[in-house]
């Protein structure tokens, strides 16, 4: 991958949790329109990555730099980065107490449009795409009208971040485990977005253990995350071997830490 | 001079002898009241003012009816309505109400075949007032009732002591709105008084900003088997101050009481939430809920939350708690990764919060006949007075 055509550049990146260093440091460049999955095992650092990306305050960055579209994202507040174009679903997303859904989204996708200086949307355009997107991954339109999250299923709080992630349109977007309590007609809704979005030139890093999923994706590449570096990087086949024989025996085979 | 003169007088009179409320006083201790005089001019109110507008937008079998406290006759009629003042430390406040009130609101609803839904104001002239509400529900009737109160701006500020009794008879039902927003200077002190008899509901949500002083006391008596009420109160005080007090007597098997509030606090505001609930013996299977919440938004508010306690009986649930803190940090980084400035993220979730704890009193799902409730909820006053306390642009949906 060309470094300098890069839609994000991350450059030997350390992120400390409280006194522990997560990531040890961690070098990646995604293009425009491509997709990326990120394996590894429990407490590898994945979900770090996207914390510390989208600029959770707990998630201390120690060294190293992250650009998107040429933009240092460390030096942007969390807003600032989705602004930018930066969208990380959440793999436990939230509640959003008494915030309704519809008002929630379509206040964010409008801060949103505002930065990108497009005109905001009024309720009644929001309305109608969002019951449209609602159809299309299989979510009631009634959870519009329903506080953010609030007893929502598992699925039903994905299905949410999709409904997000299709509405705002990032330019890159990170689903860390995206498929993680989704049926199988969510999990086919993730990949039919995933192609349409990518279509359109949002780039993706996708965290899922998934190998049918991952599959389906086509991704361009597939790094593996151990102790806090990308310790392998491949192809669909580097995939393959993971979900075969596990991170640890992948790992002594390849001669890698695991 | 005449019988009510002499009686309102009397009244006065009564109210100076118990001693005003102070900090020797358990109930007030935290945010002792302004002195009698700032509630009570030299002279009583000779000019006969109720304050109160109706207006009925669903239902019928709804009976209005206005009461001159000055005419002994109608003065009388109000008096049979009212409970004697208690014999507790909020007594001067419902003395020194006999003494200046001069008009007053009657409602009675029959059961008929929908839900009445009625839209009250007050707003009435003087910088010292004493208006009083009584609502009558016959057995299976049905209310939803939006009250609203203005205030004319007066330099010194208003003094307003209300008083409304609540009674519902058998099976009857009532959603109750409360949206009391006083100005900075005015002194407000609101006792409702609610009688439940068996299988009645009433749910009651208060919405209320701090003031020079404000009072929200509540009293509701469970006396038959079944009755049930729910109280949720959403108290916004920047800088001001606002005690919130609720008292519940169980006395019936199969009673039902729950209270909620959400103190959100700044500055140097003063906030006390006190609920008190008491389960008398024989009160088979009574249920209470008290959950008090208080949220400091900036600064050092003092917030004192008090649940309480008291069950003379063994078969029973209770459950009560009191939470101080802050707003919900993984919330507030969820909206801010989805673009949300810092300020916004707050506003909407405080906001969300606010709504919430409303909505869980009237009911989740409002059904057509609560629309006007549902309506006011998703209605831009949240949004604004929020945006008023703290200075911010509002965020409509």
């Amino acid at each position: 991958m060309s470094a300098s055509s890069a839609l994000l550049q991350v450059r030997d990146l350390r992120v400390d949790i409280g006194e522990r260093t997560v990531l040890q440091s961690v070098t990646l460049d995604v293009q425009p329109g491509s997709l990326v999955v990120l394996m590894g095992a429990n407490g590898s650092g994945k979900s770090t990555l996207g914390m510390a990306l989208a600029g959770h305050p707990n998630y201390h960055v120690v060294s190293g730099q992250a650009l998107l579209d040429g933009k240092n994202l460390l030096e942007l507040e969390a807003h600032e980065r989705a602004r930018a174009g930066l969208f990380v679903s959440f793999q436990a997303p939230p509640d959003v107490p008494g915030v309704k859904n519809n008002l929630f989204v379509r206040t964010a996708l409008n801060a949103v449009r505002q930065a990108r200086g497009e005109e905001p949307q009024d309720a009644f355009d929001f309305l109608a795409s969002a019951k449209a997107a609602a159809k299309e991954l299989g979510l009631p339109a009634s959870m519009l009208g329903r506080p953010v999250n609030e007893g929502f299923s598992g699925g039903e709080r994905k299905r949410n971040e999709l409904l997000q992630l299709s509405l705002m349109q990032p330019r890159l977007a990170m689903l860390d485990e995206i498929d993680s309590g989704m049926d199988v007609d969510g999990v086919r809704a993730v990949v039919k977005l995933v192609e349409r979005l990518r279509s359109e030139g949002t780039a993706f890093i996708i965290i899922s253990h998934y190998l049918q999923m991952i599959e389906s994706l086509h991704p361009d590449a597939v790094l593996r995350l151990d102790g806090g570096k990308i310790v392998e990087e491949g192809d669909m086949e580097l995939a393959r071997s993971i979900a075969r024989t596990g991170f640890k025996q992948h790992a002594a085979t390849v001669g890698a830490p695991a | 001079m005449s019988d009510v003169l002499a009686q309102r007088q009397a009244a006065r009179a009564q109210a100076q002898q118990l001693g005003w409320p102070g900090r020797r006083s358990e109930h007030f201790r935290a945010l002792p009241p302004p002195v009698f005089e700032r509630w009570m001019h030299a002279e009583l109110p000779q000019e006969t003012a109720s304050g109160w507008t109706v207006e009925q937008s669903a239902g019928s079998g709804v009976s209005v009816r206005t009461l001159n406290a000055l005419d002994a006759s109608e003065r009388a009629v109000l008096l049979a309505h009212l409970p004697a003042p208690e014999d507790d430390r909020a007594a001067p406040f419902a003395w020194a109400h006999r003494a200046l009130c001069t008009g007053a609101l009657h409602l009675q609803v029959s059961a008929s075949a929908g839900t009445a839904v009625l839209r009250l104001k007050h707003l009435a002239a003087g910088t010292v007032q004493a208006p009083a509400l009584i609502v009558e529900l016959q057995e299976g009737a049905r209310l939803v009732l939006i009250e609203e109160h203005a205030w004319p701006r007066e330099p010194d500020g208003v003094a307003q002591n209300l008083v409304a009794h609540i009674h519902l008879a058998a099976g009857a039902h009532m959603q109750h709105l409360r949206v009391v927003t006083p100005g900075a200077k005015d002194r407000v002190a609101h006792h409702v008084q609610v009688a439940l008899q068996g299988k009645a509901h009433y749910a009651q949500a208060l919405a209320a900003t701090g003031c020079g002083y404000h009072l929200q006391r509540n009293t509701v008596q469970l006396t038959e088997r079944g009755a049930e009420s729910r109280h949720a109160a959403l108290v916004l005080n920047a800088d001001q101050a606002l005690d919130y007090q609720m008292v519940g007597r169980l006395a019936a098997p199969r009673t039902r009481h729950q209270v909620e509030t959400l103190t959100l606090a700044s500055g140097k505001a003063k906030s006390v939430s006190n609920a008190y609930a008491r389960i008398a013996p024989g009160a088979d299977e009574a249920d209470v809920f008290q959950r008090l919440t208080g949220i400091a938004l900036q600064g050092q508010p003092h917030m004192q939350l008090r649940p309480h306690l008291e069950i003379l009986h063994d078969a029973v649930q209770a459950v009560h708690g009191a939470t101080w803190g802050a707003l919900p940090e993984d919330a507030l980084f969820y909206a801010r990764q989805r673009g949300l400035d810092d300020a916004s993220a707050r506003a909407l979730i405080v906001e969300g919060m606010a709504r919430a704890v409303l909505a869980r009193c009237l009911g989740d799902t409002l059904d057509d006949a609560e629309a006007p409730l549902a309506q006011w909820l998703d209605g831009p006053w949240l949004a604004e007075a929020i945006a008023a306390q703290w200075n911010r642009e509002p965020i409509h949906g």
